[in-house]
């Protein structure tokens, strides 16, 4: 079943997209799935498989903070791998879509 | 859907998963439910937002046979394969069990006979100096030698395209996840060297 343009570029992003939080500030999952659902569209079921192969490849590590209300939530940071798979990719997209928005700029 | 509703279904899907696994990822959904709850959202809502739980346990379930067939290559392992991806319940089953049954009835033809040729072989090379065989004794044991070469390679070859039809199931079965997909997908970015300008 081919998929639309939209869902492919979607999910070429999506692993950037969640460094690229992490990269700035530790997070908790509905946190970022949140996000991500009011920011680009994902399905909010999709952060948690997600998270656990980030976390299976060592991008990500988990740790507990204890919460006011309710159970302590799991929060996620990056590894150095992380970062480093973090700044690899970021620059990788930012050439690419520098590359195409030429294309797209070309005169007529 | 209530929470309770979900997250029994997504328990019960999950079946089968090591229990350690299973109760991690139910720990997540069941977190998510909480933080949805406190930011003000319907128990409805949030699980229409997570998609449907018996898929999502489906899936899971699958990529974890499918990983178990990548990180070993045993017979066990490809069955496990086999099985997580009928268990995906594509529509298309239907077509794909005979199929696969004839697969496997031939392999196992194949192997069957693998085994045969190599007794006969053994038989041949044990009993050709003892009896009267047409070229004589010599001519028995480089027979028999031959014969379970024969049948050590066949096997080999055989091996291999088991291994090859496996890999290809496992290929089929991901093309048919939907809530996972994202999330297990090579990631273009992740390979790519940085690009200096």
């Amino acid at each position: 079943m081919p998929e639309s343009v939209d869902i492919q570029l979607k999910k070429g992003a999506l692993d950037l997209c969640v460094l690229a939080l992490l990269s700035r500030a530790d997070g908790y999952a509905y946190e970022i799935a949140n996000h991500l659902a009011e920011a680009i569209g994902m399905g909010e079921g999709t952060i948690y498989p997600l998270m656990r192969r980030m976390q299976t490849d060592g991008l990500v590590e988990t740790y507990l903070v204890e919460s006011t209300a309710g159970p302590s939530r799991k929060y996620y940071r990056l590894t150095s791998r992380g970062r480093e798979s973090f700044a690899a990719q970021r620059d990788a997209w930012r050439a690419f879509a520098a590359a195409v928005e030429d294309i797209l700029g070309e005169p007529q | 859907m209530t929470r309770e509703a979900f997250m029994v279904r997504l328990w019960d899907g999950l079946k089968g998963l090591p229990t350690q696994t299973a109760a991690e990822i139910v720990a997540d959904y069941q977190a998510h439910f909480v933080e949805g709850a406190a930011a003000g959202r319907s128990d409805d809502d949030i699980a229409a937002g997570l998609g449907d739980p018996d898929r999502l346990a489906r899936e899971l379930r699958a990529e974890a046979g499918l990983k178990r067939w990548e990180s070993e290559r045993n017979p066990s392992a490809a069955a496990a394969a086999v099985f997580a991806v009928l268990g995906l319940g594509a529509l298309d089953v239907l077509v794909l069990l005979p199929i696969l049954i004839g697969v496997v009835c031939t392999l196992f033809g194949v192997a069957m006979a693998c085994i045969g040729v190599m007794i006969g072989g053994a038989v041949v090379f044990a009993a050709g100096p003892f009896s009267q065989p047409p070229g004589g004794p010599a001519a028995a044991l480089l027979a028999g030698l031959g014969l379970m070469a024969g049948a050590v390679s066949a096997a080999a070859v055989l091996t291999l395209v088991s291994i090859g039809l496996t890999n290809a199931l496992v290929w089929y079965g991901r093309l048919h996840y939907r809530l996972l997909k994202p999330a297990i997908d090579p990631q273009p970015w992740a390979t790519t060297e940085p690009v200096r300008p």
